[in-house]
Order: C-alpha cells, then sequence, then structure tokens
C-alpha cells in the first residue's frame, strides 16, 4: 500500500470519527447523567438534517448552510427538551427506567422516523454544501467540505467540555449525574436538568445530521446507522471520561475506514459490531472505562 | 417488569382454552381470505409476543435480539427450501434449530451481562445477522429480499387454497403448540427458576439456580418457536425481506406485548388479536398506522403498565370484591334465623374504627367469653359453645372484617391482627363486657394474644390450633408443618379447588352438616388474607411471646393432636409462665378445630380452664 492512500484512508477515517464522536457524545451524555440510553439519538440526527435541509434549501449557498446550522440545533435542543417529560419523567423513580425508557425512545424513534415521511416524503434528499472544491496540502488533494466538518467538530466538542467542566449549569448537570439527591437538596431543578441534557444532546445530533446531510444523502430511515454508530463508539468506549467517548470514536472511525478498503463496504459494518460484541464480553466498561456511570 | 400489586390468580388457562375453541371454528363464520389472512398474521405475531414474553417477562432479560429469532427463522426456510431445495416441511423444523443455535450462541455474550447492556449486546447482534443477510446478496437477495419462496403442501394439496384453510389451521396448531409449551415451561421446576432468579437474583443463585444456565435455557425456549413460526411466515407470505428486521416489526411486537402485559403469557395473545385488527383497520392510513402503534406503546407504558393482564386482574379484583359482600348482605338480610339457631344469641351489628361488625350476643351471666374465629371462618363455628357456656357465662362471638355477616374492610386500615385486636377492645367495651376471657382460634388466636399483649381488659386468654412466634418468620416454619394448604390461607384467590381443600382443612370434616362453615369461605373477603398474611410481619411478636413466658394472665392452649398445621412438638417446647395444668391440652380427634370437631371434650376442659380462674 502507498502512502498516499494509507494517508487518504487516515484522513477519511478522521473526518468519519469526528463524525461519530459528534453523534456519540450526546448519547454518552445523556446515559451518564439520566442513567437511560436514548433510542431516538438516531432520528435527532436525521430529524436535524431534514430540518436544516428545509432551511438552507430555502436560501441556498452558504449564508443558507449557516442559517441550517442555527435553526436546527435550536429547534432539536427544543424537541429533545420537550421529549424528557415525555418519555423519561414519568420513570424517574421507577427501578426498571433504564428497560421503560428504552421501550419509549424506542416507540419515539418510530414516531419521529414517521413524521419526517410524513413532512418531507420518503425521496433522499441532500444539503447544498458551504464550501465546494478541495484543499491543496503537501502534494494531496482533501475535499474541503470534509475538512471543515472535521474542525467544526471538534471546536463544538471542545465547546462541549467547556461548558460541563466550567460553566455553572454543565456543572450542576454534572452534580444531578452524581449524586441527584444531593443535587435536588442544593436546590438545583433536577428535572429540569435531565431535560436540559437531552436537549443539548439532540442539539448536537442535529449538527451532526448537518454534516452528514451535506456530504451523503439523507432519508426518513437514516437515523438508523448513526444510532448504530453512537452505540458502538458509546460501548467501545466507555463513558468514563467525557473524552472516553470520542476517542474511541476516532478509533472505530479508523477502522471503519480501514476495513471498507481491505474488506469492503459489505463487511465493514459486521466487523464493527462482532469487535463491539468482543470489548462488550472482556470489558463492558469500554476500553477507557473504569466504571459504570459518572461523567 | 412486574405490574405492582401481587396477582395470585393461579390459572390463567380457562380464557385461552376459550379462546382457542372460537379460533377453531371462526373459519366457518369467516369464509373469505382476508379475514382469515388477518387471523393467521394474528397468531404469528401472538407466537412471536408470547414467547418474547419469556425472556422479557418472565425471564427479566432485555433481549432484543427477539425478531431476529423469527427472521432467522424466515431466512432459514428461505435459504434451505429454495436455495438447497429440500422439503418445506423439514426446512421449517430446520429453521427452528438454527434460530435455537443462535440463541444459544447468543446467550455466551449476555451471560454475564447486566441491564442496558444486554439490550446493547442483542440489539448489536441482530444488526450483525442483518449486515451478515444483507451482505450475502447471491443467496439472500440483498436489500430486496428473497421471493417466491416454497408453499407447503400435504400431498398435492397446497395449504393455501380452499381460502387459506390449511394455513389457518396450520397456524393455529402452532399457537395452541407454543402456547401449550409455555404454560407447562412457567409451571415447571425450569420457569420456576426463571423467575426466581428474576424476582431474587441472588436468592435465587444461594438456592443453587445458576444464572447463566438459565439465562441459556430462557434464550433457547424463547427463540424456538419464534424461529418456527418465521419459517410458516415465509412459506405464507413466500417473501424474505429484511424489513422484519425494521423498527416497524419491531414497534408492532413490542405493542403486542406491552398492551397484552408482561409475564402473562395470554394476555399478549388477546393483544395481538387487538393490536392485528387495529393495524389492519389503520392500514389504508400507511404512516399513521406506525405513529399509532407508536404512541399507543408510550401511552400504556406511561398510563398503564400491566396492560390488559392487569386490566383482567382488577376486573377480577373488582368484581370478587362485590360478591363477597353481596354474599354478606344476602346473609344479614335473610339468613338471621338460621345463624340464630345456631347460636342461640342475640346478633347485633357494632360500629367500630375498623368497620361495621356482627356480633353474637347471649347477654345474661356476670363472666364473659369472647370468641375470635380463625382465617376464613365465621363466628357460629362456635355453636357448640354457644349452647354449653350460655347457662353461666355471658358468651360472645365476632365475625371480623370481611368475615361472616361483617361487613367488608378497608384493606389497608382493617385487615390486620393489630386492627383485628382494636376492634375487639372496641366491642368489649361497647358491650361493657367487664375483664372477659379472650378465646382465639387459629388467626383469631394471634389475635387473642395481640388483645392481650396490647394491655386490653382481660381476665385470661386461651388460644387453639395456633403455635405461638417469637422471632417472625423464622418461627413459622418451626411451629407449623409445612403443608400446601397453608399457602392458600394467604391467598386473595383461591381456585373452586382450593376453597374446597383449604375448607376441609380448617374444619376438620367434609359432613353435610358442616358446610355452612366449609361455605364461610366462598363469603370471605379475599383481600382480607392476603392483607392479614402479608401484614403478619408488622406485629410486635416478642410482645406477645414475653406476655406468655412472664405469665400475668392466666393461659390455656387447646390443641387437637390431627391438627394438619400445627407442630405439636413445637408448641410443648415453648415455656409459658403460667399455662394452666402446665402444659398444652390435647383433644383427641379434634382436628383443627377441636371445640368444633369435639364439643363435649373440649367444653369440658374449657370450663375447668374457666373454673381455675374462679
Amino acid at each position: 500500500m502507498e502512502l498516499e492512500t494509507l494517508l487518504y484512508i487516515l484522513v477519511s477515517g478522521l473526518v468519519l470519527g469526528g463524525l461519530y464522536a459528534l453523534m456519540a457524545i450526546g448519547l454518552s451524555v445523556v446515559w451518564t447523567t439520566i442513567g437511560v440510553f436514548n433510542f431516538a439519538h438516531g432520528t435527532f440526527v436525521a430529524l436535524g438534517a431534514y430540518i436544516a435541509w428545509q432551511v438552507s434549501s430555502s436560501l441556498g449557498g452558504a449564508p443558507g448552510f449557516l442559517l441550517g446550522a442555527v435553526v436546527a440545533p435550536v429547534a432539536l435542543f427544543m424537541i429533545g427538551y420537550a421529549l424528557h417529560y415525555a418519555l423519561v419523567k414519568p420513570f424517574e423513580r421507577n427501578p426498571n427506567i433504564v428497560l421503560l425508557s428504552v421501550i419509549t425512545t424506542l416507540a419515539a424513534a418510530s414516531i419521529i422516523e414517521s413524521m419526517i415521511q410524513l413532512i418531507w416524503g420518503p425521496r433522499e434528499k441532500q444539503i447544498e454544501a458551504p464550501v465546494n472544491g478541495n484543499l491543496e496540502f503537501a502534494g494531496l488533494s482533501f475535499s474541503a467540505q470534509d475538512i471543515l466538518t472535521f474542525v467544526v467538530t471538534l471546536f463544538i466538542l471542545a465547546a462541549l467540555a467547556w461548558f460541563l467542566k466550567r460553566s455553572r449549569t454543565g456543572r450542576a448537570m454534572r452534580a444531578a449525574a452524581q449524586n441527584r439527591e444531593a443535587a435536588q437538596l442544593m436546590g438545583f431543578n433536577v428535572t429540569h436538568l435531565y431535560a436540559l441534557t437531552i436537549g443539548i444532546a439532540a442539539a448536537t445530533a442535529a449538527i451532526a445530521g448537518l454534516f452528514i446531510g451535506s456530504i451523503r444523502f439523507i432519508n426518513p430511515t437514516f437515523g438508523v446507522d448513526p444510532l448504530m454508530k453512537s452505540l458502538i463508539v458509546v460501548i467501545f468506549g466507555g463513558v468514563a471520561h467525557f473524552t472516553s467517548p470520542i476517542l474511541a470514536a476516532f478509533i472505530v472511525g479508523l477502522i471503519e475506514a480501514f476495513s471498507v478498503y481491505f474488506f469492503g463496504l459489505y463487511w465493514a459494518p459486521s466487523i464493527l459490531f462482532g469487535l463491539m460484541i468482543i470489548v462488550l464480553l472482556i470489558k463492558p466498561e469500554g476500553l477507557f472505562g473504569f466504571q459504570r456511570k459518572t461523567l | 417488569m412486574k405490574y405492582d400489586p401481587p396477582f395470585q390468580r393461579t390459572n390463567g388457562f380457562p380464557p385461552v382454552l376459550i379462546l382457542f375453541g372460537i379460533m377453531l371454528f371462526l373459519p366457518m363464520i369467516l369464509t373469505d381470505t382476508y379475514s382469515r389472512h388477518i387471523l393467521i398474521l394474528v397468531m404469528i405475531y401472538a407466537v412471536i409476543a408470547s414467547n418474547w414474553d419469556l425472556s422479557l417477562g418472565y425471564g427479566g432479560i432485555f433481549n432484543f435480539a427477539h425478531m431476529t429469532f423469527f427472521a432467522i427463522g424466515l431466512y432459514g426456510y428461505g435459504l434451505l427450501a429454495k436455495v438447497i431445495g429440500i422439503n418445506p416441511w423439514l426446512a421449517i423444523l430446520l429453521a427452528a434449530l438454527v434460530a435455537v443455535a443462535f440463541a444459544a450462541l447468543l446467550s455466551i455474550p449476555i451471560l454475564k451481562l447486566e441491564g442496558v447492556y444486554v439490550i446493547l449486546v442483542t440489539i448489536a447482534a441482530s444488526q450483525l445477522v442483518l449486515k451478515l443477510i444483507v451482505s450475502q446478496s447471491d443467496y439472500t437477495g440483498g436489500t430486496s429480499g428473497m421471493v417466491l419462496l416454497p408453499r407447503l403442501t400435504v400431498g398435492d394439496y397446497k395449504l393455501n387454497s380452499d381460502g387459506r384453510i390449511g394455513y389457518y389451521y396450520a397456524g393455529l396448531f402452532l399457537l395452541g403448540l407454543s402456547t401449550l409449551f409455555l404454560y407447562k415451561f412457567n409451571r415447571s421446576a425450569l420457569g420456576r427458576a426463571v423467575k426466581a432468579l428474576r424476582d431474587n437474583k441472588y436468592y435465587a443463585i444461594s438456592r443453587g439456580v445458576s444464572e447463566p444456565r438459565m439465562r441459556l435455557v430462557t434464550l433457547c425456549a424463547s427463540a424456538f418457536f419464534p424461529g418456527l413460526i418465521g419459517g410458516f411466515y415465509g412459506s405464507y407470505v413466500r417473501v424474505a425481506s429484511p424489513d422484519v428486521f425494521g423498527l416497524g416489526f419491531l414497534t408492532i411486537t413490542l405493542s403486542i406485548l406491552l398492551v397484552g402485559g408482561v409475564s402473562s403469557t395470554w394476555g399478549p395473545i388477546l393483544a395481538a388479536f387487538l393490536i392485528t385488527v387495529l393495524a389492519e383497520l389503520l392500514g389504508d392510513y400507511g404512516i399513521w398506522r406506525d405513529i399509532s402503534i407508536a404512541a399507543l406503546i408510550i401511552l400504556v407504558i406511561i398510563l398503564y403498565p400491566g396492560g390488559l393482564f392487569a386490566a383482567v386482574q382488577e376486573l377480577w379484583n373488582f368484581a370478587d370484591k362485590n360478591k363477597t359482600a353481596l354474599i354478606a348482605w344476602y346473609r344479614r338480610q335473610y339468613k338471621a334465623n338460621a345463624r340464630k339457631e345456631l347460636t342461640g344469641a342475640e346478633e347485633k351489628m357494632i360500629e367500630t374504627r375498623h368497620g361495621t361488625v356482627a356480633v353474637a350476643d347471649t347477654k345474661t351471666g356476670a363472666k364473659s367469653i369472647v370468641f375470635i374465629h380463625g382465617n376464613s371462618s365465621c363466628k357460629e363455628i362456635f355453636t357448640h359453645q354457644f349452647h354449653y357456656f350460655s347457662d353461666h357465662y355471658r358468651v360472645v362471638a365476632i365475625d371480623l372484617p370481611g368475615h361472616g355477616v361483617s361487613y367488608n374492610g378497608r384493606p389497608e386500615e382493617d385487615y390486620s391482627v393489630q386492627s383485628y385486636a382494636q376492634m375487639v377492645a372496641e366491642v368489649v367495651q361497647k358491650l361493657d363486657l367487664v375483664d372477659p376471657v379472650i378465646f382465639g382460634w387459629s388467626l383469631g388466636g394471634y389475635v387473642a394474644l395481640e388483645y392481650a399483649a396490647a394491655g386490653y381488659p382481660l381476665t385470661a386468654v386461651s388460644i387453639s390450633g395456633t403455635s405461638p412466634v417469637s422471632v417472625f418468620p423464622d418461627d413459622m416454619p418451626k411451629g407449623y408443618i409445612p403443608s400446601p394448604h397453608m399457602e392458600l390461607a394467604g391467598k386473595r384467590f383461591h381456585s373452586r379447588y382450593e376453597k374446597q381443600k383449604y375448607a376441609l382443612n380448617t374444619v376438620g370434616t367434609d359432613k353435610p352438616e358442616a358446610k355452612m362453615f366449609r361455605d364461610a369461605v366462598w363469603r370471605t373477603d379475599g383481600r382480607a388474607r392476603e392483607y392479614v398474611f402479608s401484614k403478619l410481619k408488622t406485629i410486635d411478636w416478642p410482645r406477645q411471646t414475653r406476655l406468655l413466658q412472664q405469665g400475668n394472665i392466666p393461659f390455656a392452649m387447646l390443641n387437637g393432636p390431627e391438627d394438619p398445621f400445627i407442630n405439636h412438638s413445637y408448641c410443648q417446647s415453648l415455656k409459658y409462665g403460667n399455662i394452666w395444668t402446665g402444659n398444652v391440652i390435647t383433644i383427641k380427634g379434634g382436628g383443627h378445630a377441636p371445640f368444633f370437631m369435639k364439643p363435649v371434650q373440649f367444653n369440658h376442659q374449657f370450663r375447668m380452664f374457666l373454673k381455675s380462674l374462679e
């Protein structure tokens, strides 16, 4: 294999990894904070992509994309915030919350998917990319959209990390995650914080949807794939640190890029799922994990 | 996942039997192909959902790869019957075995996992199978699936001819077989072990139930019939497509399971009718169908998590509660004379803070004796004592709340040994009985001891058919002989057979003249049994045994040696501070109710005890 090919695979793996990180971080934050696995996360990605498409196609070009990048996360934030009250809050004190919320979020995923089909129809769509052409770098050419995606993704992840670690609300969220009762005693409105968590997760999912929609075609059922990828990433890396799923996302992205090259498009998902099962067998808390539930 | 109130009805079988009876003759009425098609779909969904209940409901294993068993059956049938070309009937069976093999493989990674990780692995595994099937497009048709799978035939007869009558009965046969299997499995030792692991994992493990082995068994057991019905489905619709892995199939099956009620087997079978017919009615609305089914799932799980099964149980509760109240009302209205014949005493209703209770009172006599009957009995069981003691004593007997002709009480407030004792104290006070002798039989014995221990006024206390307990529940197995009828004492719903067994064991005779006392079980509010027994642990037991050991109050214990419940050597081994004659009195041939079975001997002994008090 030539060095050039290797570099191309590496870059595409990293871009993929960035997107996966963006998708998985929402799932991981919700899991660590509320203790719920949100199976509607994939459809958040899809819904975000469709809203962004709607906004950007009406305006067109780079300004449209920019407007979509603002509207889609805001809309999804509100939807996510509201959905907490419908899907998770009724079971807050139920010992079976894990199973119950899996069922309700799956049902919600089905509803959102059907809604998308109802509103936008089954035809495939693509969001117009804000930048075109290639960037030349050291004799290699990379798609400008890929680079933009990668840079923005890193920026958003950093912003989210800052928000959770430094901002007052973010710290309150972490407090609620670590000890719900204590946080409540300190006067935090835990239900609001939980809803906020799902809202933020949905907003990051929308941004991921925006970028995926500008790279690939979107259709109403395309949320399944991001959901599965995020699941793999979260399991792979565990949720011990904020960075664990991010690192895992890059590893998964690279593995996928390499296995697509070596084994073909059809085998890549099977390899990833097989790897995920192996990781769960050996280290259920994830590669970088040492505990089940912290932030 | 469990619905909160404990359901103790033993038998869920009759409704299913009726359902199968109806389904057997339904094709005579529904002759058009379309309605039969829907019924066949109902059977298919019923098999999938009721078997999923085995792992999700009974086993508590969050297996989300259940649809994969079905899909493997479907694709297995397609590959075996079409690509390889073996006999379709054999192909269905082999495909089901492949599904079981997959279940066994699937159980390996989840043997030691918990909670959400089980969900994740099973979802990943089902996606893995999907990707593998889609990737082998040469054989499986990839994303577009396989078409024109072979039909099932018997000789030259095609099962789909004559309005699909063959498929209808084949499907019904499979559903019947699957239901019978589930019914038998849930009641076998294996099924009990599976449930024990779900309800109290560490206790079950400490009793020698192997969790990994049970998970393997549960998954394999829940995979066979979905695999079988998958092949059947393939032969029926003649298409195998990756849609069966999709969200649509999953949500429909899940909604059937949840609407029907988990851990119920027949709940999902009934719900399969509702949901499939609903889905077909909404079929024209396409997407709205998916939305309404998903919304139904959310609504059921938030508003009524027990589903149909819980609804039926609550209906049953309601009916049972009213039935017992109605019997009591009827007896109050029309049977007063019959009761008066038995007791020879005036009956009156006395209002207490634990409800209005019926009290028989002979009114004359300086010293009084209060008789308290046992669980699921009535005050007339003391008929021989009324006749024998009323010459010298004022004899009083009380129907406990929920028993005899007393009113049914409020379960939380009125049904417990402590509140029974409070009720007795209130009756004693209202009738101006000065320091009565309290006699309690069986459960009434605990009421009598509690009455004495709580410091209410009395001269002496006497019990029969009761083992004093100091450490609860540890002393229970020592004080009583383990017998299946003991379990019935705390059961809300009895079957007819159980009622007869229980009545026979407590009253001790099957003579026709004692029928009335056996019938008391039919009148008793089932909630009284359940609540009193579940609240036994709240009694201050050491206070009762302290009372007996200190011996400040004269005490007598009269038991029948043939009592099927009491452990006599335990009763004799206890230390009593002031027991009459120094030991437990045994009344030969007395059974559990010596005062009723051997009234002459009992009354003689009891009068001696009363005399010793003077």
